[in-house]
């Protein structure tokens, strides 16, 4: 079966064989708690995606549910063309948010085990291994006991492990939470450069910013529920521009005009202001002014993702403002 | 379908090879023949030490009231071997004693002969006494009792006009040698068989107990450092618990494979001392001769009986996600390993016995309480296959609910799962 679906996201290729997950309906429950809430989703083939939302919201259980280590109560999940996810599992490379080696075994037999574990023969895994290592710079530490590799080492490894069998679909839980700087810009690197290759990215994150910056499309969840999804450029688009961001030096007492202001989210060293449906940026410049406040900046502004999230959460009557702030704090 | 897949073989090798290679396995596996050989050449030094301590004299005082039996029983002890290579002293008193005799520390033991002992029956309340003080050394009190008997037997003898005669050969008693004969005819000899069979269930006790922690720790150590998560979005958990199991198991074969080796060759090499001492205890080596269906059958046993407990330890480590919860979680099923042992003792020396037959078909027991009566006795063929068939039931059984603990339980972290909720995972998988 040769499927098509490597190809990037464009127009006229057959759907069936564009999507890389769909998701349909899906609904888990643990004991009382609805961990997800009718969850559709289509990530399509070759693009680079977004889960987003609080912790807690369900994202894990989702990812969970995609890789069929968990069963939903009811839904489909269809997986690189396929509804028998372990039939792709192959083609799938993963990366949990809670991520471990073992600490007595080598970092080449290490590799070597878990590319076997996706289908590779043991010569061609550890040629791969060895490529990937000189690549990471960790070579000459191919036959050290995982034990003894620094934190940063251990995180490449784990995404090494993740990667060597060239999966079609990568799937990434909070790849970036807990990383060191420099591993950051590596492994986004890596992803772009895999996403360049035809390789579809799915990953979760609670840092709306880290989606902003890299996805095409992203999908926000919160208490369980989808919120929103679809490209980031349409949904910003749809949320039109009645944002403003200030930065001022004064009491603020403007940005409390009634029937004007929506809402004010104060980032210290500027503000962006949500205004009221239709309402004109121009009467809080005016305001602003006769308020006596000296503003370095007024600028009709895209509303950042965050911001669009928590007016999709709030609207759809999930207030999960604080718990997302708390989170990405 | 082939339920080795790649994956599996992959896990089973990882299982095998990590753990082959550790410290752990070459000190245990060359210790344990090390320390069995240690032990035996002990053994053999604390028998060897204890049997010449000729500086050690013991007197021996002997309160004869008769008059007719002091000189009887001096002339027996001196006639002991073991007496004569201790270089003992003796010395009959002709007159009643007290114990201040003794506690004066004149003597070391005292033997009081009552004048009555000569003519007395087995319900008479006559009684011989031998006083000893505590640090008298084994063996002696033995010799003093075989002493008295065979002095008794001779002054009877002189009553019956019958004398110088040597009282050892008439009592001499015949050896016997126990043979057990199977359906087919063929004769087994008791002892060496009661001996092979003890080790089995204690080289499998040690084997189920040992492997099955080993196989706890491995599902803790995956759960413990995250592993466990990648394992399941590449294999099925039940290719996983499989790959672990038999990956385990097969370090058990590899190990006591060393140990039967190295035991042979010892016991080879050593046919002096061990072989010896064997044939003393009336076990003749020679007679052993390899029954390779039997041995088949008890490897059946082994390996099911094994798989159970497997299957059991690992459906345990799944509910549990720390070490120090492991022993108290696993205490039931090394329940059923220790019951059964404990119970080969009994199956030994009667392994025909009612209780014996049921636990050697109660599918946790038989695998240690089976394989005894397959080497001591003949079990009709019926006992067999039933016991064989429940066992592999059991182990497919096992293999089930394990396998459905399991799958929930290796998600589970930090609390260790309670019984309600593992009955849960079980009903809803």
């Amino acid at each position: 079966m040769a499927f098509a679906w490597r190809i990037p996201d464009q127009a006229g290729i057959i759907g069936r064989v564009n999507t890389a997950i769909r998701l349909s309906s899906i609904r888990k429950q643990f004991g009382k708690k609805v961990a997800v809430r009718d969850l559709d989703l289509e990530v399509p083939a070759g693009s680079i995606y977004g889960l987003i939302g609080p912790n807690g919201a369900g994202k894990t259980t989702s990812i969970r549910i995609i890789l069929d280590i968990i069963g939903p109560d009811s839904g489909e999940v269809e997986v690189l063309g396929s509804r028998d996810v372990e039939s792709v599992r192959e083609r799938v490379g993963y990366l949990p948010e809670e991520r471990g080696l073992y600490a007595k075994m080598s970092v080449i037999d290490h590799l070597v085990f878990f590319a076997e574990l996706k289908g590779l023969h043991r010569r061609e895994a550890r040629s791969r291994a060895m490529e990937g290592l000189e690549l990471m710079s960790l070579a000459d530490r191919a036959a050290d006991k995982v034990e003894t590799l620094s934190k940063g080492m251990a995180q490449k490894v784990q995404f090494l492990a993740t990667t060597l069998h060239r999966p079609d679909l990568l799937i990434l839980d909070e790849p970036f939470s807990g990383l060191d700087p420099i591993n950051v810009d590596l492994f986004k690197r890596i992803l772009l450069e895999r996403h360049r290759e035809g390789t579809t990215v799915l990953f979760s994150t609670h840092m709306i910013e880290d989606a902003e910056r890299l996805c095409e499309r992203v999908c926000m969840i919160a208490g369980a529920t989808k919120v929103l999804d679809g490209r980031i450029a349409d949904v910003k688009s749809a949320a039109g521009r009645n944002e403003v961001v200030i930065a001022y030096d004064g009491d603020g007492s403007f940005l409390r005009a009634p029937g004007l202001v929506e809402r004010v989210a104060d980032h210290g060293q500027y503000v962006e202001v949500r205004l009221v449906d239709r309402a004109d940026p121009q009467e809080l410049l005016r305001l602003a002014v006769e308020s006596g406040a000296r503003l370095s900046r007024f600028e009709l502004a895209e509303p950042s993702l965050r911001e669009i999230f928590i007016d999709k959460a709030t609207q759809a009557g999930l207030s999960h403002e604080d718990e997302f702030r708390d989170a990405a704090a | 379908m082939n339920p080795f897949t790649p994956k599996v073989r992959a896990v089973m090798r990882r299982e095998f090879m990590q753990r082959v290679k550790s410290k752990w396995f070459l000190l245990s596996t060359l210790g344990l023949p090390v320390l069995m050989v240690g032990l035996m050449f002990l053994a053999g030094f604390l028998v060897a030490t204890s049997s010449d301590d000729t500086g050690d004299v013991e007197r021996i005082g002997i309160v004869d009231s008769s008059g007719r039996l002091g000189d009887l029983i001096v002339s027996e002890l001196l006639g002991d071997s073991v007496f004569a290579a201790r270089a003992r002293e003796f010395e009959a008193l002709p007159e009643a004693e007290t114990r201040t005799r003794l506690v004066a520390s004149d003597y070391d033991v005292l033997l009081l002969a009552p004048a009555e002992l000569i003519d007395a029956g087995e319900d008479d309340e006559v009684r011989a006494q031998i006083l000893a003080v505590d640090n008298v050394a084994g063996g002696t009190e033995e010799s003093i009792r075989g002493a008295l008997r065979r002095a008794l037997v001779r002054a009877r003898l002189g009553e019956a006009g019958i004398e110088g005669v040597d009282v050892e050969a008439l009592l001499r008693a015949a050896p016997v040698r126990i043979v057990t004969v199977s359906g087919s005819g063929e004769a087994r000899s008791q002892q060496v068989y009661q001996l092979i069979s003890f080790v089995i269930a204690f080289l499998f006790y040690m084997v189920l107990l040992i492997y099955g922690q080993m196989i706890i720790r491995s599902i803790i150590e995956e759960k413990a450092s995250d592993i466990v998560e990648i394992m399941v979005s590449s294999l099925r958990p039940w290719e996983l618990m499989l790959g672990k199991i038999v990956g385990v198991g097969a370090v058990g074969l590899a190990q006591i494979g060393v140990w039967v080796l190295v035991l042979s060759g010892v016991t080879l090499l050593g046919t002096t001392s061990l072989g010896a001492s064997l044939a003393d205890a009336g076990v003749d080596l020679s007679a052993i001769t390899i029954p390779w269906g039997l041995v088949a059958l008890v490897l059946a046993f082994f390996v099911l009986g094994y798989l159970l407990f497997a299957g059991m330890f690992a459906g345990t480590g799944a509910t549990i996600s720390s070490e120090s919860d492991a022993q108290q979680a696993a205490l039931p099923v090394t329940m059923l390993i220790i019951l059964p042992f404990i119970a080969v003792q009994g199956i030994v020396t009667s392994p025909n016995a009612t209780w014996a037959v049921v636990f050697s078909l109660i599918p946790f027991f038989s695998p240690l309480s089976m394989t005894p009566r397959l080497l001591i006795t003949s079990v009709p063929a019926w006992q067999i296959a039933v016991s064989l068939g429940l066992l592999a039931l059991s182990v497919l059984g096992a293999a089930w609910v394990a396998g459905r603990i399991y799958r929930v339980g290796i998600l589970m972290k930090g609390q260790r799962a309670n019984l309600p909720q593992v009955i849960r995972w079980v009903r809803h998988g």
